[in-house]
């Protein structure tokens, strides 16, 4: 189901797979979204300057140390943003949940400027699954 | 006054100000795993030993904190890792510990869709260490 593009994954692409390998076996809806899922998804952390990219295969996933080409959608945002993605509720009809504490910071980032995401055009169904296998809650 | 790292009094101290945090205690909320600290040894920094920071934590209150061998922290459901030079950077604001574990320079061990459940109390946790004064063995 996981694999790892690189001999030595980053230590952030070890820690996102093994969120989302973990997420995946123990959630049935999680798992679901990732049967479905196909897109290159990356993930770059601004104030440690590390990216990845998540490749989803529907029901598998490689994980590419730092940024590829052909992203379909590539998310930056400081550490604890990055952390606070995985803290979003999913709410009614499997929408991120923007109206509590974590859902507000989030938002709030976004409109500083503070959380960039490339691609959101014509992705957004996409944003929402990845947020959806990402989110622990 | 300032305690000795990884001292009896220490651990104590440390205990004190978790209990006395507000943030921590409703960031934890419902948390009820043991977390270890292993502290390895640097001797070039007068650390000679590798040591443990044994942590019982229940439901935003931290039951026992105590300092004993790297091997009983490396029980615990949680384990983070790291040589001594790491966690003296923690515990003095150099390093953030969500960027350290982000760039393997804390190396965690456990659950993670737990661990990340609850970002904002080990954040408040590591806060919680910064404000323990603390007498350094590579320093004075």
């Amino acid at each position: 189901m996981l694999k790892y593009a690189d001999a030595e994954p980053s230590a952030f692409a070890s820690m996102l797979g093994g969120l989302i390998e973990a997420n995946v076996a123990n959630r049935l809806e999680k798992r679901k979204d990732f049967e479905t899922l196909a897109a290159r998804v990356g993930i770059f952390v601004t104030d440690i300057d590390e990216g990845v990219t998540l490749e989803f295969q529907s029901g598998s996933l490689v994980v590419h140390n730092g940024l590829q080409p052909k992203r379909d959608i590539t998310i930056r945002a400081e550490a604890d943003t990055v952390m606070n993605l995985s803290n979003l509720k999913i709410g009614p009809f499997g929408m991120p949940v923007y109206y509590d504490e974590v859902g507000r910071g989030i938002a709030l980032k976004l409109v500083r400027g503070r959380l960039r995401i490339e691609g959101l055009i014509g992705h957004l169904a996409t944003l929402n699954t990845v947020t959806r296998i990402f989110s622990v809650k | 006054m300032a305690v000795k790292f990884a001292s009896d009094e220490w651990a104590r101290q440390f205990k004190d100000e978790v209990n006395r945090s507000s943030v921590y205690k409703s960031a934890a909320k419902g948390w009820k795993w043991t977390v270890g600290l292993v502290v390895e040894a640097e001797p070039d920094k007068n650390f000679p030993e590798s040591l443990g920071v044994i942590m019982d934590l229940f439901d935003g209150t931290a039951r026992d904190i105590k300092v004993g061998p790297a091997s009983e922290a490396q029980q615990c459901d949680f384990v983070i890792t790291a040589p001594y030079t790491r966690w003296k950077q923690v515990a003095t604001k150099e390093l953030d510990a969500t960027k350290g574990m982000l760039q393997g320079k804390l190396k965690l061990k456990g659950d993670l869709p737990t661990i990340v459940r609850y970002t904002k109390a080990s954040q408040e946790m590591t806060e919680c260490t910064t404000r323990v004064p603390v007498e350094w063995p590579d320093e004075g």
